[in-house]
């Protein structure tokens, strides 16, 4: 319990925050929570069971657009997010047990082949508005602050969702079952769990959180469309914040999203021409100096030579 | 009409062959999954299309010059960048190499704008006939092209001492050490081949094709399809990949409509990963 007391105290944080905050900082926050919370969602196939989904993105779109299309049809917001989840996980589940039977690059590889199918399938959808989009219905608030600290609070609670899923996950019997299969999938069969099971589920929960935050950000955005919601950057960038923050712990995805969503919102900020360049860079950079994550590199203090080290390990 | 089809995606087929080409040697060799393979391919055109404009070169004669300066960029690359990270888990390169391309795609935005180029040679439109179909002339000679190059490719693997050592490398790297290959510069030497197939692939791309730092990563799937239909590291596999590619794509944009082309190219490529990883042709080539 104690290890979550400093993250319970950031969420108290978190909720008072708002009203002291302008536009432009409550709009980054919501933004470092959404990333977070796709993160998590990434987290446990991805980091948990090591299953590189890259195209993990494809749930983000199909709840969007869930949402976006029935909200278009007089739906009202929440009663699209169950539509949209469940969509979502029926999704994963008929493409994930095809999909999960492949390894390492070729499931990483074919996960990205949906995604981008997907994509050019939406690109040529009458009802969702094919290439041109979809805009959605405005949320009326009090002011602009208001609207603004009602999304805030939509992601908050799915990351909160997602951190308890996740601390569930840690100490239940199909979290080590994922485990297991990370470290040896073939010793994991022979010990008795099911593992096509086991993975398609803890695709079918990714997918569930990525999808509700899917939805909440096409009602906040108010306007999708294929090219956006399906881009593949959105699921490197998730995979980054894993990495950084360090994979298959419960909050390493959190100070992942708030490291690098913070470094790209600043730069995106002043330098907009040249910000694919310095994310490259940092990508990059993430992957060679501190493939380990942020916590490892810190943890019984930092030294040069640790980096030098990460390089030595993983260099020909 | 279905002939005419057919000649259509068999020419096609061709550059997809030689895109692929590339980026199946670099995955066959060095295990590394290029993503930024596409962005390669439109720097080679950006370049071609360079010399065209202030030199005047016609893009097939530049050809050459492309592969020069795409091999040494992407000798570079590899030697001092991925090599670094080179051992590290799938995903972890997977995410390097993307973010190598997110950073070519925009650094190319940057030098030639986000703008659709072409390249228009005095020869564009105008089209051979034979038996009473047409042949593109831009088509045609990139066809005869990507297969000389591919040829040439295979002689360089079978036939000379650093085709040699990139196959050693590739099949047994500790042994391949002992005979004094020196594994990192082998590594390097491959991706800066598979990078100068990229460019040329991209100077025939530029003359058929409107072009821009965008299509880069539709290109990187087409490699994709062709390497995994043709098997990993396979030269002539490639090529017949890219010709099963080329008149797919032709068909389905002709039956089904432009917009579909990638629709089915797409859902192909997972299905075919999931049926047949090991490509039509059976097993890997090397290792």
């Amino acid at each position: 319990m104690k290890k979550h007391l400093i993250p319970l105290g950031f969420l108290v944080l978190l909720i008072i925050l708002p009203p002291f905050l302008t536009g432009y900082w409550l709009r980054i926050l919501t933004g470092v929570i959404m990333f977070a919370t796709m993160t998590e969602a990434i987290n446990i196939i991805a980091g948990y069971a090591g299953y590189p989904a890259f195209g993990n993105v494809v749930f983000f779109g199909i709840g969007a657009y869930v949402t976006a299309i029935l909200m278009n049809h007089g739906f009202g917001f929440y009663l699209t997010l169950i539509p949209s989840i469940v969509t979502a996980v029926l999704f994963s589940v008929i493409i994930g047990l095809p999909v999960l039977r492949l390894r390492g690059h070729y499931f990483a590889i074919a996960s990205l082949g949906v995604n981008v199918a997907t994509m050019e399938v939406v690109n040529n959808l009458k009802i969702a508005g094919a290439a041109e989009g979809l805009t959605l219905p405005l949320k009326k608030g009090a002011s602009p602050h208001a609207v603004y600290t009602y999304f805030y609070f939509l992601f908050l609670i799915a990351l909160v969702l997602s951190v308890l899923f996740t601390i569930w996950l840690e100490r239940n019997r199909f979290g080590f079952g994922l485990r297991a299969i990370r470290v040896d999938e073939d010793g994991a069969l022979a010990m008795g769990i099911n593992t096509p099971y086991y993975k398609t589920l803890a695709w079918a929960y990714s997918a569930m959180f990525t999808a509700l935050v899917g939805s909440i950000y096409a009602y906040w955005i108010s306007y999708i469309d294929p090219e956006t919601v399906f881009d593949p950057i959105i699921s490197v960038k998730m995979f980054v914040m894993m990495l950084l923050g360090g994979a298959s712990t419960v909050y390493g995805p959190i100070i992942g999203a708030v490291i690098l969503e913070l470094i790209t919102e600043l730069v995106w900020s002043k330098f907009v021409s040249i910000h694919g360049i310095v994310l490259g860079i940092i990508i990059i950079l993430t992957v060679i100096l501190i493939p380990k994550g942020f916590l490892d590199l810190f943890t019984g203090g930092f030294s040069w030579k640790r980096l030098v080290q990460n390089i030595k390990e993983n260099m020909i | 009409m279905i002939i005419q089809i057919l000649i259509n995606g068999i020419l096609l087929g061709g550059v997809y062959g030689l895109i692929g080409l590339g980026f199946s040697i670099v995955w066959g060799v060095t295990s590394l999954i290029n993503l930024a393979h596409g962005s390669l391919v439109i720097l080679g055109a950006y370049i071609s299309f360079w010399i065209f404009q202030y030199a005047h070169i016609d893009p097939f004669v530049s050809i050459p010059l492309v592969m020069l300066s795409l091999f040494i960029i992407g000798y570079l690359m590899q030697r001092y960048i991925f090599n670094l990270a080179i051992k590290a888990d799938v995903f972890l390169t997977l995410i390097m190499t993307f973010g190598m391309d997110v950073l070519l795609a925009q650094l190319m935005i940057v030098m030639w704008s986000a703008d659709w180029r072409s390249i228009a040679t005095s020869y564009q439109g105008k089209s051979l006939i034979f038996g009473g179909y047409l042949f593109p002339y831009t088509r045609l000679l990139g066809f005869v092209a990507a297969l000389i190059l591919t040829i040439l490719t295979a002689y360089f693997l079978d036939r000379t001492k650093t085709g040699q050592s990139i196959k050693a490398v590739a099949l047994d790297m500790m042994a391949a050490r002992l005979m004094g290959v020196n594994p990192g510069k082998t590594y390097a030497i491959t991706f800066g081949i598979g990078a100068s197939l990229a460019g040329a692939a991209g100077s025939l791309l530029a003359v058929m094709q409107s072009f821009n730092p965008a299509v880069g990563g539709g290109i990187t799937l087409r490699a994709f399809v062709v390497a995994i239909l043709g098997g990993l590291g396979s030269v002539e596999g490639a090529f017949l990949g890219g010709i099963i590619l080329g008149i797919i794509e032709t068909f389905s944009a002709f039956y089904l409509g432009e917009s579909f082309k990638n629709v089915v190219t797409f859902t192909l490529f997972v299905i075919i990963l999931v049926t047949r990883p090991r490509g039509l042709l059976g097993k890997k080539y090397y290792g």
